[in-house]
């Protein structure tokens, strides 16, 4: 069965894809001096001041291209534009190994591990099981949700998963998911400095993934990524997409989507009608869920320092650190359940539920032909990127839905909510910053934080009860102080600075910055607090 | 030649057939209500016979809007266009939520334009209103006038932009579905605050004073809602303020007017003819923006009008 997915038959078809996009490309460029010079444009200045010798030998190619455009004539450009596209369509194309892929499924924590040790790598491939016990995984990764839905569909059309995403771990964990819950292995696009990690290219490269530069801004590559997106979920490639595009910063769900990429779903759609072989695409929506998170630190105070302007790409932080890896993950399979994965109910491109047949239903409930949304007033199927572009759009709202319902609180969301929201009561203002400031200033008795934890997850169990919210099954069982003892077990050890801290007269609220970056989980509940909420000021650049 | 339906027989659903007819569409009125002799308009009270025109314009009332789109839908795919002409805002069905609406749970008030309704009770994504001070009298009489139509799909403003294409008939597009929504609905209240500050002999600077604060404190709430805030100073929304000051017809105008003689609520009604949203909607949006804590001066004054106040206090508070 699993030899029959897709993704098996990727490097037989690798050629083919490459080159239908840049055909796609190609074709669709209509302009090409204006592509050229805004390609050359924003690679000149990409490259400008870079002391790499790499670096400096293609910004002079760049400049000698924009000073030579001009000149050129249509037949040349066209040349150069292919040349171009091409090394991109390569660059771009993954690769997918089937010996890797049985391998790495076979067990993740030991695909870490490999990370962590690549020296390791040799014996692991001989025997995987040998450093973790299989058994001793299920219970740290829990899976649940609509994977029976998901499963069904991908056996009758394309499947886009579409998760949250707060770190780099997401990828490696949701791939493991994916296997754990019988569903297809799926390629997506990885960002290119992942690649920088020998180890970690290694498993990317031959897992499907595809490489994504997201230091090129130009058009033309853009729409190389994009062409090539869409050939793989034509041809019926699952994928994976993070639709918030970068990790959240605030530790909070998604609400906003762009989805990107993922935008391509729909148009793969309509040209499977258009091609007379018609093809159904299913999101499905996911939320990946950790006690701890490894990139905590650095991403609140990315958001913080930086409120709303996040630095794009960062290079530098707790997943590039091995030993901060290697605690990250010994913290992990510490505790059971540590990562919970919720799959939502599958929608077509245009936000429609669908059921395990592969019919779409309204809000109604009332079946409805997902190709009816590819036609215009005259009743002809037809692409047109406007309409996609405000369907996908669409999407993105109920794609932001799915995730508020099945974010699955943990003890470390629960308990910080209850702490933060004591800071702030504590402060007396709705000032983020100043609140934020009180580290070390609050000490709360195990009782009252148990108590004020109780009035949280209660909250948070009625909005469950109307399916607006979801607790994992452990919170559910634990008494406050349980909780409370969870989460300073969780947090103690992995984070560097005590984020709670038991002392003779109680518990001191210490790190303040995570306390707020883990209780943002559940300020889409309006159970945390919500800074960004409207009638509240938004965060600023901190004065202090 | 563009096949148009038009859901709702009062008159702002005759006029806009009327207005499509004269335009060389080809029109269908779906209504089970009597009404004016429409020559060249097929008429019918099916939806399914509606349903064949793939561009359809509901103008029912916002009380009844869910109800009827409910029943609508049945006949509908995600190939139909739909557009609305109702100047009102709805509430949130009980229990449902869908996405596009307020941005977070609150316990605010449980406003959702008409747009969202369409999205809720049929399959079709292609939604859009019409707006601006284009009044039904006008459309009938063929006089000149401007309508704006606000839709995200630039598909459903082109279509709408053929289906009532005629030379004494200006139809501006946007893309702020929600804002020009907002707009329409708020500007019909500031109406009834033009109508009545005229009557009790605003000077022409007061009643401009009036009209910016107005816009201004729309804007705000607009904002709130999600809209952009700069569709309140366009044609949908201080365009259609400007037009409610001259046309003394206007229902909303006439209710003002009404009031400020000192004509109780349901008197004042009678005598506009039309059905006005306003009049429910001036509290609910004054609830709103006091819970998002926007400007509501003015919306505070509209309700007190509303309630029938003390003309010469209101006045006053109006121009503090």
């Amino acid at each position: 069965m699993a030899d029959e997915y897709p993704i098996f038959r990727f490097n037989a078809e690798r050629e083919a894809i490459v080159e239908e996009t840049v055909r796609r490309v190609l074709a669709s460029t209509r302009d090409t001096l204006f592509a050229l010079n805004d390609a050359a444009y924003h690679e000149a200045r990409r490259l400008d001041g870079s002391r790499k010798p790499k670096d400096l030998a293609e910004l002079e190619e760049w400049r000698r291209l924009a000073r030579r455009l001009g000149r050129m004539s249509e037949l040349e450009r066209r040349d150069k534009l292919r040349e171009i596209v091409e090394g991109y369509g390569w660059d771009v194309a993954g690769n997918f190994d089937p010996r890797v892929y049985r391998f790495s499924t076979s067990l993740v924590p030991s695909l870490v591990t490999g990370l962590l040790a690549p020296r390791k790598l040799a014996t692991l491939v001989r025997d995987p099981r040998k450093l973790f016990g299989f058994d001793a995984l299920a219970e740290k990764f829990l899976i649940d949700g609509e994977v029976d839905l998901a499963r069904k569909l991908a056996a009758r059309g394309t499947v886009v998963f579409v998760p949250t995403h707060s770190s780099n771990m997401d990828s490696i964990v949701f791939g493991h998911a994916l296997d754990r819950a019988d569903l297809p292995p799926a390629t997506y696009g990885a960002g290119k400095n992942l690649f920088t990690n020998p180890v970690l290219a290694f498993f990317m490269r031959n897992l499907g993934a595809y490489r994504v530069d997201r230091r090129l801004r130009h058009k033309l590559y853009k729409d190389v990524l994009k062409a090539y997106s869409c050939v793989l979920i034509e041809r019926g490639y699952h994928s994976l997409f993070f639709p918030g595009g970068t990790r959240s910063r605030s530790g909070g769900i998604e609400r906003h989507l762009k989805l990107g990429l993922a935008g391509t779903g729909i148009e793969a759609y309509a040209r499977t009608l258009l091609a007379g072989h018609e093809r159904r695409v299913y999101f499905v929506p996911a939320t990946i869920n950790y006690l701890i998170t490894l990139e905590a630190e650095t991403l609140i105070r990315d958001y913080l320092s930086e409120a709303g302007k996040a630095r794009y790409i960062i290079e530098d932080d707790e997943s590039s650190r091995p030993g901060r890896m290697a605690r990250f993950v010994s913290k992990l399979l510490g505790h059971s359940g540590a990562v919970h994965i919720r799959f939502g109910a599958a929608l077509d491109p245009y936000g429609n539920g669908v059921d395990e047949h592969g019919v779409s239903h309204d809000h109604r409930g009332r079946p409805v032909d997902p190709a009816s949304y590819l036609r215009d007033l005259d009743g002809e199927v037809a692409l047109n990127p406007a309409r996609e572009m405000q369907y996908t759009r669409q999407l993105g709202e109920e794609l932001a839905v799915a995730y508020r319902r099945n974010a699955v609180a943990m003890a470390t969301h629960i308990v910080a909510a209850a702490a933060f929201g004591a800071l702030r009561r504590a402060a007396g203002t709705d000032d983020l910053f100043a609140v934020l400031r009180m580290r070390d200033q609050v000490t709360l008795s195990r009782d009252e934080l148990a108590r004020e934890v109780l009035g949280v997850k209660d909250r948070l169990l009625e909005l469950e009860k109307r399916g607006e919210a979801a607790v994992s099954s452990e919170a559910r069982r634990m008494s406050g102080g349980d909780l409370v003892e969870q989460a300073i077990q969780a947090f103690r050890g992995y984070h560097t600075s005590p984020v709670i801290q038991p002392r003779e007269d109680g518990l001191a609220l210490s790190d303040t910055n995570l306390l707020f970056y883990y209780q943002n989980r559940l300020a889409v509940h309006g159970v945390g607090w919500d800074p960004t909420a409207q009638g509240e000021p938004r965060p600023r650049t901190a004065a202090a | 030649m563009t096949a148009i339906g038009v859901l709702g027989g009062g008159p702002w659903g005759v006029s806009l057939a009327r207005a499509a007819r004269h335009a060389g569409s080809e029109v269908t009125l779906c209504t089970r209500r009597d009404h004016p002799a429409l020559p060249g308009v097929r008429v019918t009270p099916s939806m399914r016979v509606l349903a064949e025109a793939r561009l359809l314009v509901v103008a029912v009332p916002s009380s009844s809007v869910r109800a009827v789109a409910r029943e609508l839908g049945d006949f509908l795919d995600g190939g139909h266009v739909l557009v609305h002409g109702i100047r009102g805002l709805s509430s949130a069905a009980g229990g449902g939520t869908v996405a596009g609406a307020a941005p977070t749970p609150t316990s605010a008030d449980d406003i959702v334009t008409i747009s969202q309704v369409l999205r809720e009770e049929t399959p079709v994504r292609r939604i859009g209103a019409l707006g601006g001070p284009v009044q039904a009298s006008e459309l009938n009489d063929g006089r000149p006038s401007a309508m704006v139509v606000g839709s995200e799909f630039p598909e459903v403003v082109a279509a709408v932009k053929r289906a009532f294409a005629a030379e004494w008939l200006k139809i501006e597009g946007t893309s702020d579905l929600r804002g020009l929504e907002w707009a329409s609905a708020l500007v019909g209240c500031l109406s009834i605050g033009v109508g009545f500050a005229a009557h009790i002999g605003a000077t022409p600077g007061l009643l401009a004073a009036l009209a910016s604060r107005g816009v201004d404190e729309a804007a705000g709430i607009a904002r709130a809602a999600g809209a952009d805030p700069q569709t309140l100073y366009g044609l949908g929304g201080y365009g259609d303020l400007l037009a409610s000051i001259v046309l003394a017809e206007r229902p909303e105008v006439v209710l003002g007017r009404a009031l400020a003689r000192g004509a109780p609520l349901e008197a004042a009604q009678a005598e506009a003819a039309l059905r006005i949203e306003a009049v429910t909607l001036v509290p609910r949006i004054l609830r709103f923006a006091e819970l998002r804590r926007t400007e509501h001066a003015i919306f505070t004054a509209l309700a007190e009008i509303l309630n029938g106040s003390q003309a010469e206090a209101t006045l006053r508070r109006l121009f503090d």
